[in-house]
């Protein structure tokens, strides 16, 4: 397994938002996570990528909520539920946070330099320049607008963008589709697509169940901070309760 | 109190001047000023009251250094920058830092930081006004209006200073992490971005900046220990009307503040004691009209 989540426990002050919760994401997989509403979704990207132990960091020092975090996660052979947030990207894991967050008060450029901020070699920051501009077109003609400025999908395309400049091996994506128009929403599955197909490994997080199982190799269906079910698309679609409880359909 | 070195022209087109001349070096002052506390304000959302604290111990040192110890003059504002920078951080790691997610703890903290400054001063070097002679002695004549070397000098260095942050923040990979952090502290730590580091670096260049404005100023202003009150609400007027966090308005708004408080002193008698209710008046005014200031962005929910 390239990600090796084991028995992890989230709370913030009583609330338990993951709850003893084990799951794992293997190379070249596209996995996804679905779920209502605070079913802890978020939550678990957030622990995979260090957000949460920062969180802990942080409130522990303004003596706000209190934040737990049990349990291990694994990531390409290396404990990093113990690192800190800032180090983990170096290890080839990113976060394409919910509501695609750009710097906004930066123009798309700096906001792909931001993510390509690790690397050393300039050379290869190009170099992954041109593959992220091949893959979003539009951002190359707005390289130098201001990014609060972009349109929806434009963002998302910018925050996915982002990400990739770091060269990642996992790909973790939060709520790509949420607040774009429809077509927007079929553009930005298809670019998911692609990037899996740069042999990239991609964990997702959506709503848009219909458009998630047919291109993710394996779901996992989150509710109340457990996974309930897991398995490809069509046969999650068999379970009748499943499907009308859970999934919507 | 009047800090104004140049008053003391006659006709009116020698005030025009001198108006011009004034807030041109005020206004560069308080764009470095302002500038450090809305780095610093950005990336960490410390508002440091002691801000201009800094200021007044460059001040003090330049003329500890320059009159007591007799050291040479520039060099002496080297080692202002450094020393004070150098308290700067140990005060930031010390007072500031543990308390740093607490908003509330900050601002009071910052105050009593700045108070013991004063205090410190005040048991140190008495309540005296102090002055430093001009570094450089001598004057030109612009549009037949004396102008001394020393306010040219300071407004020289003053603006290749304000070239060099600009340079700082938008040519370099610190100065990304700098811009990135303020935009969003968690985005910038999923970026590999350490988000503490570039706090720490901040503030030593806020304290820098600080420690510089007040070690280039120092021989037009008056040296004593309550000089940092006078510059703190100014500097907190043009952050106001600038916008929060905002470089830009910074900068544009320094000038702005910088050229009204000339207009008072020069034209309104006894106007040097009206400095500060201008500043505050306009703090007013823009908090009422355009809260977010010139520049500003609404602050959303989340960093």
């Amino acid at each position: 397994m390239l990600l090796d989540v084991l028995n992890l426990t989230v709370c913030y002050d009583k609330a338990m938002l993951i709850n003893d919760l084990s799951m794992g994401v293997d190379t070249g997989e596209l996995v996804s996570l679905i779920g209502p509403n605070g079913a802890g979704k978020s939550t678990l990207l957030r622990a995979i990528t260090g957000l949460v132990a920062w969180e802990k960091e942080i409130t522990r020092r303004s003596a706000g909520r209190n934040v737990t975090l049990d349990g291990s996660i694994t990531f390409a052979g290396e404990r990093i539920d113990r690192i800190p947030a800032h180090e983990i990207v170096k290890r080839g894991l990113i976060h394409c946070p919910e509501r695609r967050r750009p710097f906004r008060e930066m123009t798309v450029l700096d906001n792909l330099h931001a993510g390509a901020y690790l690397l050393k070699e300039k050379a290869e920051m190009e170099e992954n320049l041109d593959k992220v501009y091949q893959l979003f077109q539009p951002l190359k003609a707005r390289s130098r607008q201001i990014s609060g400025t972009l349109s929806g999908g434009e963002q998302q395309m910018l925050a996915i963008g982002r990400a990739l400049m770091s060269r990642p091996k996992l790909l973790c994506i939060d709520e790509p589709s949420t607040g774009l128009a429809p077509i927007m929403r079929a553009e930005v599955f298809e670019k998911i697509g692609e990037i899996r197909g740069l042999g990239i490994t991609v964990l997702l997080v959506e709503q848009e169940v219909s458009a998630v199982f047919k291109m993710a190799s394996r779901n996992y269906v989150l509710s109340s901070g457990k996974i309930i079910a897991e398995g490809p698309g069509d046969r999650l679609l068999e379970d009748e309760v499943l499907r009308k409880t859970y999934l919507g359909l | 109190m009047n800090e104004e070195g140049w008053p003391g022209s006659h006709t009116e087109g020698d005030m025009i001047i001198d108006i011009i001349i004034s807030s041109l070096i005020n206004g560069s002052v308080y764009a470095i000023l302002a500038i450090g506390f809305s780095l610093i304000f950005g990336v960490a959302r410390i508002v440091n009251i002691a801000h201009t604290a800094f200021y007044m111990l460059a001040s003090y040192w330049i003329y500890f250094g320059t009159q007591t110890l007799g050291i040479n003059p520039i060099l002496c504002m080297l080692v202002a920058i450094i020393l004070v920078t150098l308290i700067g951080l140990i005060s930031y790691k010390l007072f500031i830092d543990p308390i740093r997610e607490h908003e509330g703890a900050v601002l009071i903290g910052t105050i009593a930081l700045a108070m013991v400054f004063q205090e410190i001063m005040l048991i140190s070097f008495g309540g005296d006004f102090l002055g430093v002679p001009s570094l450089v002695e001598g004057y030109m004549k612009i549009f037949g209006v004396k102008v001394a070397y020393q306010q040219l000098l300071t407004f020289g260095v003053v603006l290749l200073v304000l070239a060099a942050v600009w340079a700082l923040l938008l040519k370099t990979r610190l100065g990304l992490a700098i811009r990135s952090t303020a935009n969003d502290r968690e985005v910038a730590n999923l970026m590999g971005m350490n988000e503490s580091r570039v706090a720490l670096i901040t503030m030593g260049i806020s304290v820098g900046l600080a420690a510089f404005s007040g070690a280039v100023i120092v021989p037009l202003k008056i040296v004593n220990p309550f000089m940092w009150m006078g510059p703190l609400i100014m500097m907190m007027a043009v952050v106001v009307l600038g916008g929060l966090g905002s470089i830009k308005g910074s900068f544009v708004g320094a000038y702005i503040l910088g050229f009204a408080e000339s207009l008072v002193v020069f034209l309104i008698p006894m106007g040097a004691y009206l400095k500060g209710s201008v500043a505050l008046s306009i703090m007013i005014l823009v908090l009422l009209i355009r809260p977010e200031g010139l520049f500003g962005v609404a602050f959303e929910e989340e960093r």
